[in-house]
């Protein structure tokens, strides 16, 4: 199980943050000052730290300084949009820096991004009878390998790392494709046409009228 | 041209105008004198030839033993005379009364003058009178003293000259020792003008230099100036002018960082319940299982940031239109407003469980009813806020000399006195989390400050953290009624 430390002064965002966690079942636990985010980051046990930069008592980079040692990856939160506020957090030894306000999803994808940097994501995913090995880029079903391209691949895991949440085409583009690519919302269809065809997760991996797809999690059979 | 070039030049060409106009009547008086000398000297000779002439012809008559001499005989004896009387320097001739030429010596000179020969035939010298004049030929100048003669009862016109160009030669040679001298004078006095120019006006190139600088945005620079007293004041001047743009300067730039802080301030502080929003509208977007209890929970955020929003811009929307439109002052009194206002608040002093306790004087001033109204509200809110259950606020509303003071008394938390300099600030939240919740956005004070600044108030804390805070409204006797 992922911990995240939240350290961030506004009640309900810290709210929002650690419900945004709990669909992906990371747990979350809040800290409202500065300094109370520093004991608890020194404390340990945390696999990321989110960081508020407008605390009171100690601020952001304050915080950032105090707790460097730990080795906890760090990701700041904040509102400042400023380029020399981004640097200086950067250099700090931040891993990422997101600018409020930030949409669930996007928060989540940068969480993986840095987990997955510090690898302290899952390795092997299991769904049913599919299994996933992320490292060997390999996938069983009932034993047996299936053959999926390098995208189709990609899109499985994001749908098996996002179980339960309603993804856009927009959102699978950007995460997948990347922001850069010019492709069309036909091209995510088609994809994961092809994932539904070849794992067989056509009930599962259902379509959601104007939203997009959700991969149906194991617990709600 | 510049001012130095000016002044040396202009004062200058007097000096020399001066020199040469003092030098040339000087030598023109000299040389006036010494041909005044001339003359009675020309005079006295003629006077001498006349009577020399005269004296030969009776002499002659004397020896001859006649009683009248022939005029032939007259004119040999005159010619005689002449020849006899001739000297180097001087000429003489004489010419009969139909101006013929009788005799001459040394008048070759004189003779070949087309200018003699009319002056000759136009004088009529039958009146005895002498007269002179000065015929220049060439470099030479002859003195001529004209007058009738009369011989054996016959008129003559007999005329003498002397040479007089030496004093002619002496008067341009004078000339032009004055005009070598007037120009020597002329060198030496530009030089120690030109020094004395540069040296005076040194001081305004100086402040030039300064000047130019403080224009070029270095509003701290001073000019040093030593110099006449006029340059000093103007230094001065432009040093107080320097004091003032780098004040006003200095104005602007705060005014500029307040608007920028600002900016930034408010940018957060719509970030930061947008972040809630967003995070919770797009939760309930993208879960696939949301609980009642969660959907209301999340929707109970969302609508509670939403209200911070509405607040806030309300706020804003005070803060930036009381400056902006004309209020409407009228004599209002303030007993009646604070117990509008006293009313207007009793919910929530009851919710709190605070008593507020008024004193007012009778005292009418002249006021913005409803902006003053919500100044008393937004500051007994504040000590409201600020107070613990139970307790007491005190308002007192008394004249204090000519001016009306109005107090607002809480013994409740209190604040620091870094946050006190700070509390006017918009945007400034002595505790974030605190007001947070009360549904602040830190506006309000900002908002008093500038009601009060509207009705020609000013607004004073005195706090101590646990001790309780008291605001003081101070409204100047021309405000009051």
């Amino acid at each position: 199980m992922i911990n995240i430390l939240i350290i961030e002064d506004d009640k309900n965002i810290a709210k929002m943050i650690k419900a945004t966690l709990s669909i992906v079942n990371y747990s979350g636990s809040c800290c409202y000052t500065g300094r109370e985010g520093v004991e608890e980051a020194l404390k340990g046990g945390y696999d990321l730290i989110l960081l508020d930069i407008m605390l009171p008592e100690m601020n952001g980079f304050e915080v950032m300084e105090a707790i460097g040692s730990c080795g906890t990856p760090v990701i700041f939160l904040t509102a400042m949009q400023d380029v020399a506020d981004k640097v200086k957090g950067l250099r700090l030894g931040a891993e990422d820096y997101i600018v409020k306000p930030f949409e669930a999803l996007e928060l989540l994808a940068r969480i993986d991004v840095v987990l997955r940097r510090s690898n302290k994501t899952q390795e092997i995913i299991r769904y049913y009878d599919i299994t996933v090995d992320i490292s060997k880029h390999t996938i069983t079903k009932n034993g047996s390998p299936l053959q999926l391209t390098p995208k189709e691949f990609d899109v499985l895991v994001y749908f098996l790392q996002h179980q339960d949440i309603a993804v856009s085409r927009e959102r699978l583009l950007s995460n997948i494709w990347g922001y850069e690519f010019e492709g069309e919302s036909r091209t995510v269809d088609i994809h994961v046409q092809q994932v539904r065809r070849k794992t067989g997760l056509q009930n599962r991996l259902i379509t959601i009228p104007k939203l997009g797809y959700r991969l149906e999690s194991q617990e709600n059979k | 041209m510049k001012l130095w070039q000016k002044i040396f030049l202009s004062s200058l060409s007097l000096v020399i105008v001066a020199i040469n106009v003092i030098s040339v009547m000087l030598v023109n008086n000299s040389h006036r004198l010494l041909i005044e000398r001339e003359q009675s000297h020309a005079i006295n000779e003629y006077e001498f030839f006349a009577a020399s002439v005269a004296n030969s012809v009776i002499y002659e008559r004397l020896k001859a033993g006649k009683i009248m001499l022939g005029e032939t005989e007259v004119e040999q004896i005159a010619a005689d005379a002449i020849r006899n009387l001739a000297q180097s320097h001087s000429g003489s001739a004489l010419y009969n009364s139909s101006n013929q030429l009788v005799e001459c010596e040394n008048f070759d000179d004189l003779e070949a003058l087309p200018a003699y020969g009319e002056y000759l035939s136009s004088l009529d010298v039958s009146d005895g009178n002498y007269y002179l004049k000065v015929f220049a030929n060439g470099d030479k100048y002859l003195m001529t003293v004209f007058s009738s003669l009369t011989l054996e009862g016959k008129s003559y016109t007999a005329v003498t000259s002397s040479d007089i160009s030496e004093i002619y030669q002496l008067r341009s040679r004078q000339t032009d020792t004055v005009r070598q001298i007037s120009i020597i004078t002329a060198g030496v006095i530009s030089l120690i003008l030109l020094i004395s120019v540069i040296v005076l006006l040194r001081p305004l190139s100086r402040i030039n230099i300064y000047t130019k600088a403080i224009a070029d945005g270095n509003y701290n620079i001073r000019i040093k100036c030593r110099g006449s007293r006029e340059l000093r004041e103007l230094s001065e001047n432009m040093n107080a002018m320097a004091d003032s743009i780098e004040s006003n300067a200095a104005r602007l730039e705060k005014i500029a960082e307040d608007r920028q802080t600002f900016i930034a301030n408010l940018a957060h502080e719509m970030k930061t319940p947008l972040t809630s929003i967003l995070g919770f509208a797009d939760l309930l977007k993208i879960k696939k299982n949301v609980s009642d209890k969660e959907r209301s929970e999340y929707a109970g955020v969302i609508v509670e940031e939403t209200k911070r929003l509405r607040s806030l811009s309300g706020k804003l929307m005070e803060l930036i239109t009381i400056g902006s439109t004309e209020s409407e002052k009228k004599p209002v009194s303030l007993q009646k407003m604070i117990d509008e206002t006293g009313a207007a608040l009793t919910p929530l002093l009851n919710k709190n469980s605070v008593t507020l306790l008024c004193h007012t004087e009778e005292i009418t001033i002249n006021a913005d009813e409803e902006l003053f109204k919500s100044l008393l509200y937004n500051l007994i809110e504040n000590a409201v806020k600020a107070s613990l259950i139970g307790e007491q606020i005190k308002l007192d509303a008394s004249m204090h000399g000519e001016n009306a003071v109005i107090s607002i008394q809480d013994n409740g938390i209190g604040m620091k006195s870094e946050d006190i300099k700070r509390v006017f600030e918009p945007f400034y939240m002595v505790d974030k989390s605190r007001s947070r919740k009360a549904g602040g956005a830190g506006l309000g004070l900002a908002l008093c400050a500038k009601i009060a600044e509207l009705h020609g108030a000013s607004l004073s804390i005195e706090s101590e953290p646990g001790r309780g805070t008291t605001v003081y409204i101070t409204i100047s006797g021309e405000e009051c009624v």
